[in-house]
């Protein structure tokens, strides 16, 4: 893991510093609130529904024991004892008071944490494969480059206001499980014809309501000229992107209303003028941050089997391959049947971060699907492990499976929302389990909004759901097809909304007609390509 | 190296601030009016008309990126909190709309910066790379002081591979340089600065030794035409100014070619005398690493050398040129390795590209990066 030099620290230490006075500042009156709410939103504080929301950073979703024991910490002492894992790979708390954001603040200073630039117009926290570093499949690893981002992209003087929020992604596997293609930017690590490593970029997709996914820009670009080439497209995108309407803001408007090739000129033209310059990497750097990322040892202990047929099910959906013999890589599951997706006690973190240190090299992670992950199992402790996960109700088994449902706070919490979320996704996990269908079906992703922001991420599920209101009822619109790593897809509507309960039976409707027409080893959406929408849609309307 | 003041501002801001001096434009100007307005101008305004619209952060950078050197002033609802960013995007004078007397306004910046930036400040991965890469020439010193030449050229080539390169005068002394060079590796670039004033010798003498030894990478760096058409139109700013004809035919081309190198092999021994008499093997300017495999070779083990190897001499050398250089600048010497008979009758024996002063010069035309 990344380890703070004196620099991190003492920018982190500032910053901390800066907010206090933001904060004094509101409270005095000398700021209004209008003033007051980017400068606070730039450092993770939102104003919900019912409290003020603090959203941590976790850069590139990578935790040490003892950062996930300091947000354990603050659940307990400064809101109501559980957090909230999001699709960023941060961790939101829902109830904390502006007064104690600056305290919260400093504790995390303390284990090299912060809340900088989680929210408002400006470079979000970068997010990575969760297997980053241990996937068997990766060809090379992203999170030096998540670093080395998250360092250019902090307190940057240039794009600190920016037409919109902005998201970078990166992977460095084909499997993808980052969803470059739904990001403002998306960075694939590839190897061009001379075995040279370099960066496939990705620009101009995204969700919300006008969903799409990014074309590639450029086939390579060379490690050293990643931040000029980065400087590039931000300087385009901050000076041509709109301003004038909330909704068009976004960079994937930009592309679109230029076109790939204009806008990759425009980004060319001002790369041509940076590469060289003092924006390249000097290797020494590229070594120095690559140097705290390395593999963990091989473990040549045998594996040691559990009988039960609970603990095969587990290790059959939860436990994925690593690229070091003798470990993988443990999906701790936060999708409980019936729970609120991505929710952790504060005693579940302790927990977690026991388990992590005992069996994972005191590493987790935070997944885009709002589960952790620990990345560095023993092959033989794998039994004991899934014993202790068992006794803390952290060991279900639906790793990728359809109540692996992800799911944004919704009505519950967000005044943007139309619908509530949480319930129906609550409702959906129980219906799938009693259904008995889901292991059949095997990998396959829910994914739910309460509006159009699409924070849930419904356009790229294979079954999306979308939170409407009408006329002060909830309803819920179906997409069908929608795919987010790798290959990226935007779902398409079914049809007209539904009421919560006939939601809940077409989702299980839907599952059933694809296990029934399916062939041998074909995915949802391969099956929806073949057979078309009909099918689902006469079964849902039936 | 913590810098308290680092970003507070040069004046405190100023409220509605009416000088009619400046070049007005808005958030919105195309960058192109901005660089064309700005073309000229003493002084530039950027309005604000809502602080959260940061399009005037890229316009000031940019002009700054571009070389605009007049004053830079970002007018109307910017906020204190948006001070030390205004000032590292290259803004250094505020007119705010609102409370100026606020002492937020004179609040101290962030201490270190993450990105290069108008303001000039050293982003963070620029100073962990050059403390990292003096420590690490710190080191090689201290294990090849006394090291062969190879055996520094080996640990050069590890320790800097694939940004390393070697530069060459093909000048008298140069084949025993570059024939070690050759049994090592033969595939590490050779800079060669082609200035359009070399003696015809020199040039014959150049690809005579690159086939011979085997070199397969030799790379010419010529000057940049539009600055020569600019500076030295007739070819004779030698005859007024012989250290502006080094600066636009050697120090420019050498500084643009070493944005693809951190380390660079000079054929610079002691015996040269002058500035070169305490040469260590490597040396650390900030910026590119030099080493030197040949600094403590003696004239007479360099004349081993052309025997061992039966080298062939350049063929100026019997006619008394210890050390040749372009040729309006080259003399006959007396001396075995003296540099008297360059630039004779000058206050100078460098050409300048050794010189960090000179190479920061060229860094700031934007040619070449620090480090």
């Amino acid at each position: 893991m990344y380890r703070y030099d004196d620099i991190d620290a003492t920018l982190v230490r500032e910053r901390t510093a800066q907010f206090r006075e933001q904060v004094g500042a509101r409270l005095s009156g000398e700021l209004t609130e209008d003033q007051f709410k980017p400068l606070r939103l730039q450092n993770g504080v939102y104003l919900q529904l019912h409290a003020y929301m603090l959203r941590v950073a976790i850069p590139y979703g990578v935790l040490s024991a003892a950062q996930l024991r300091k947000l354990a910490h603050v659940a307990r002492t400064y809101d109501k004892g559980y957090g909230h894992f999001t699709t960023r790979q941060n961790i939101q708390y829902n109830w904390p008071s502006l007064v104690d954001v600056p305290d919260i603040l400093d504790e995390l200073a303390e284990v090299d944490m912060h809340a900088i630039q989680t929210s408002g117009n400006c470079i979000r926290n970068t997010t990575t494969d969760p297997f980053a570093g241990a996937a068997a499949d990766e060809v090379v690893d992203p999170r030096p480059w998540c670093e080395l981002i998250r360092q250019w992209s902090t307190f940057h003087p240039e794009f600190s206001f920016l037409p919109r929020k902005f998201k970078i992604a990166v992977t460095g596997s084909p499997a993808d499980r980052a969803a470059i293609g739904v990001h403002d930017i998306g960075l694939q690590l590839v190897r061009n014809g001379e075995g040279e490593v370099g960066f496939a970029v990705f620009a101009g997709g995204g969700q919300g309501r006008t969903p799409m996914v990014a074309p590639e820009i450029s086939s390579f670009v060379a490690q050293r000229d990643l931040l000029a080439y980065l400087t590039a497209i931000l300087r385009v995108y901050n000076l041509a992107g709109r301003r004038d309407n909330l909704y068009k803001a976004r960079i994937k408007i930009l592309v679109n209303d230029l076109g790939a090739d204009e806008f990759t000129g425009q980004v060319e033209g001002e790369f041509a003028r940076l590469k060289g310059g003092a924006l390249t990497l000097p290797q020494e750097e590229i070594d120095r941050v690559k140097a705290f990322f390395t593999d963990p040892p091989a473990d040549d202990r045998p594996a040691v089997l559990h009988p039960s047929a609970a603990f095969s099910r587990w290790r059959l959906w939860n436990v994925k391959p690593h690229k070091v013999p003798g470990r993988a890589i443990v999906v701790i599951s936060l999708k409980p049947y019936g729970g609120t997706a991505g929710d952790a006690s504060a005693e579940q973190m302790d927990v977690v971060a026991d388990l992590a240190e005992q069996f994972s090299l005191g590493e987790v992670r935070v997944t885009k699907e709002q589960n952790l992950v620990l990345p560095h199992v023993a092959e033989a402790d794998l039994a004991e492990l899934y014993a202790a996960l068992e006794a803390a109700g952290l060991a279900t088994a639906n790793a990728g499976l359809a109540s692996d449902i992800v799911c944004c706070p919704g009505l519950d919490y967000c005044n943007l929302a139309n619908a509530r979320s949480i319930p129906i996704s609550q409702a959906i996990s129980r219906a799938i389990e009693e259904s008995g269908l889901e292991e059949a079906a095997g990998e396959l992703t829910i994914k739910i909004s309460g509006c159009i922001n699409a924070c849930g991420h419904h356009h790229v599920a294979n079954i999306g759901l979308l939170g409407v209101d009408k006329k002060g009822e909830e309803f819920y619109q179906l997409t069908l097809g929608g795919i987010a790593d790798g290959e990226a897809a935007i779902g398409k509507i079914v049809g007209k909304g539904l009421d919560p309960d006939h939601a809940v039976r077409a989702v299980i409707t839907v599952i059933r007609a694809y296990l029934d027409a399916r062939t041998e080893d074909e995915s949802f959406v391969q099956t929806l390509s073949r057979i078309g929408f009909e099918p689902f849609k006469e079964a849902i309307y039936a | 190296m913590r810098n308290d003041a680092a970003y507070a501002l040069a004046e405190p801001p100023v409220q509605n601030a009416n000088d009619n001096a400046a070049v007005e434009i808005d958030a919105a100007t195309p960058f192109a009016d901005a660089e064309r307005l700005a073309a000229g101008a003493d002084e530039i305004a950027i309005r604000f008309e809502k602080f959260t619209d940061g399009r005037g952060f890229s316009l000031a950078s940019m002009l700054r990126d571009r070389g605009f050197t007049g004053k830079l002033t970002a007018r109307g609802d910017v906020l204190p909190d948006q001070a030390g960013l205004l000032r590292r995007a290259g803004f250094d004078k505020i007119a705010s709309d609102i409370k100026p007397q606020s002492p937020r306004w004179r609040r101290r910046h962030f201490s270190h910066a993450y990105q290069p930036a108008a303001a000039g400040d050293e982003p963070a991965y620029l100073a962990r790379a050059r403390a990292a890469r003096a420590a690490l020439v710190e080191k090689l010193n201290h294990e090849y002081a006394d090291a062969s030449p190879e055996a520094i050229i080996t640990a050069a080539t590890r320790a800097f591979g694939g940004r390393i390169a070697m530069l060459s005068s093909f000048g008298t002394e140069a084949a025993a340089g570059l024939a070690v060079l050759a049994r090592i590796a033969p595939e590490m670039p050779v800079l060669f600065l082609d200035t359009g004033m070399h003696f015809a010798q020199t040039l014959t003498y150049r690809d005579e030794l690159v086939a011979r030894l085997g070199l397969t990478n030799v790379i010419p760096l010529a000057p940049d035409k539009d600055e020569l058409a600019a500076e030295d139109p007739e070819a004779r700013l030698f005859e007024a100014d012989t250290a502006a004809c080094c600066d636009v035919r050697k120090v420019r081309p050498l500084a643009r070619a070493m944005a693809s190198f951190d380390a660079l092999i000079t054929g610079r021994k002691r015996y040269h005398g002058g500035e070169r008499e305490d040469l260590p093997p490597f040396e650390f300017d900030g910026d590119v690493v030099k080493v030197n495999p040949f600094a403590a070779l003696s004239a007479k083990e360099v004349a081993a050398i052309y025997r061992t190897l039966k080298l062939p001499a350049h063929p100026m050398a019997a006619m008394g040129y210890p050390s040749i250089g372009c040729w309006p600048c080259t003399a006959p010497a007396e001396g075995d390795g003296t540099r008297e008979g360059r630039w004779a009758g000058q206050d100078r024996t460098e050409c300048g590209i050794f010189d960090p002063r000179l190479k920061e010069r060229a860094a700031r035309t934007r040619s070449y990066r620090l480090i």
